[in-house]
């Protein structure tokens, strides 16, 4: 691996840049994990957000507390989607939209709209990962999980899903393939929220640990990267800006690792780590050098396949995949502890 | 007796004269002889020798540089590489790349930590808060 310069003999002439945004943040949880809307309440340029019931043409906030009281309005209102949401995908529970197509034994299955869309987003995740990102994997998964053995690897190819009226589906697949939405989940709802957001020109969606950013002109969000070897500390800073005088800016930033989602070893020093990561290739949990990988791209879902990406594919050729794919940042920590970037991310770090 | 009078005999209808068919003839006669032609052309032509000149942006399609017997059918396969004999030169635009190269590898940078950009002789300044934080999913395991 080539190392082309340090950061800070690159630095280009920057104008002045705003202050880093002090959201107002709202918690919640779902599909397992913790979501958080954080909202600009500083920023006057926003209408109330579509469902809050309030529509009665107030451009701006008059003062901090109507602000503040409109976020929480605005942000419960999604919340509560994203919980409808979580309830039809998640596979951890019996009644969901998912888990009742994955005990369905007939080949063709009707869905409804939300699984429809969100099937058809593991498929776009899957092809902008070049198959990295595979929603077949479940029994791969539990198999790593359990420490069992499992034989096979992706079956990618045998699904199709067809839309139909209003956003309904088909599910075309083998009996017996189950589908696993997980990050692809998260990330689609992530993105689908900051949709419902859209009159708030800066905002978050924190989906656990996937993010969903717009950020209006002029105006900049923080985003620390998780080390994971220290809690409480960051491995660097992205600084999500947009200029000032254009249009707001989307992002995803999303990261995913091998050292936080695993499961202990039966203790024999020669077995392989097993992770929640599965690669596509062999249908176990991925071989690799790469602990952790933080992926900026124009979309959460994006970000979310590339990140889990560029970890299943190791170091060389997971930087190789992220600089085809033309993402916006990059970062890489490594087996041996180096920190490593795509040279895209440079403008993104906070100096 | 009177006999009949040569009424006027309503005269028989003249036969219409018909067109020439000849000329019709001879033009679709023509057209098919040439639709034939064009695709007895098209079926046998012999497979075209690739020379280095139609090489572009790395895809040819083989064979190189030796000709092809007429009487061969080849698959046409693509290639993304090709090996310059001596004397040969790449066309315009091509991309060469030696054989001594080693492997194209992408180019990353080192990313300092946060805390490495604090010049070691002034005090710590305190740390700006940092609101939101992207992070891999799940619980630690013990």
């Amino acid at each position: 691996m080539t190392v082309a310069a340090a950061v800070g003999n690159t630095t280009p002439q920057r104008t002045p840049e705003p202050e880093p945004i002090v959201p107002a943040s709202f918690n919640a949880t779902a599909m397992g994990g913790r979501f958080v809307i954080h909202l600009d309440v500083e920023w006057s340029g926003r209408q109330p957000v579509r469902g809050a019931g309030r529509h009665d043409g107030r451009a701006a906030a008059d003062n901090g507390a109507d602000a503040a009281a409109d976020a929480r309005r605005d942000a419960h209102v999604v919340i509560d989607r994203v919980h409808r949401w979580a309830e039809r995908l998640t596979r951890h529970t019996e009644t969901s939209d998912l888990s009742v197509l994955n005990s369905d034994p007939r080949s063709v299955i009707p869905v409804r709209p939300t699984l429809a869309a969100a099937l058809l987003a593991a498929m776009v995740a899957a092809d902008a990962s070049e198959g990295f990102a595979d929603v077949t994997l479940l029994d791969a998964r539990l198999a790593a999980e359990e420490g069992r053995e499992h034989t096979g690897a992706s079956r990618i190819s045998e699904w199709q899903i067809l839309r139909r009226h209003r956003g309904s589906g088909i599910v075309r697949r083998p009996p017996g393939l189950r589908f696993d939405l997980g990050g692809v989940g998260k990330g689609w709802i992530a993105d689908r929220a900051l949709d419902l957001l859209s009159d708030w020109p800066s905002a978050v969606v924190d989906a656990d640990g996937d993010l969903a950013v717009r950020t209006a002109a002029g105006r900049a969000w923080e985003v620390g990267v998780a080390d994971p070897r220290s809690p409480d500390t960051h491995l660097t800073v992205l600084r999500l800006a947009a200029p000032a005088g254009g249009l707001p800016v989307r992002w995803g930033v999303a990261t995913s690792g091998v050292s936080i989602h695993r499961w202990p070893s039966d203790g024999a020093a020669a077995e392989p780590a097993r992770h929640h990561l599965i690669d596509p290739r062999t249908g176990r949990p991925a071989v690799t050098d790469v602990v952790q990988a933080t992926v900026v791209a124009e979309s959460a879902l994006r970000a979310e396949a590339l990140a889990k990406s560029a970890v299943i594919a190791g170091s060389v050729d997971g930087f190789a995949l992220l600089e085809r794919s033309r993402v916006r940042g990059a970062v890489l920590l490594t087996a041996k502890g180096d920190v490593l970037a795509l040279p895209v991310t440079l403008p993104l770090l906070d100096r | 007796m009177e006999t009949p009078t040569n009424r006027p005999v309503p005269a028989a209808h003249a036969p219409k004269s018909k067109p020439d068919a000849w000329p019709m003839r001879l033009a679709l006669g023509a057209g098919g002889i040439a639709a034939v032609s064009a695709l007895t052309a098209a079926i046998v032509m012999p497979p075209q020798t690739v020379t280095n000149t139609q090489v572009t942006q790395q895809t040819v399609q083989q064979p190189l540089s030796t000709p092809v017997p007429a009487s061969t059918i080849q698959v046409v396969q693509p290639v993304k590489y090709v090996q310059l004999l001596p004397g040969q030169t790449p066309p315009p635009g091509a991309q060469v790349i030696s054989p001594a190269d080693p492997t194209p590898r992408t180019v990353v940078v080192n990313v300092p930590a946060p805390a490495a950009k604090q010049p070691a002789a002034q005090p710590p300044a305190a740390q700006k808060p940092v609101y939101i934080k992207t992070t891999q999913s799940g619980t630690v395991v013990p």
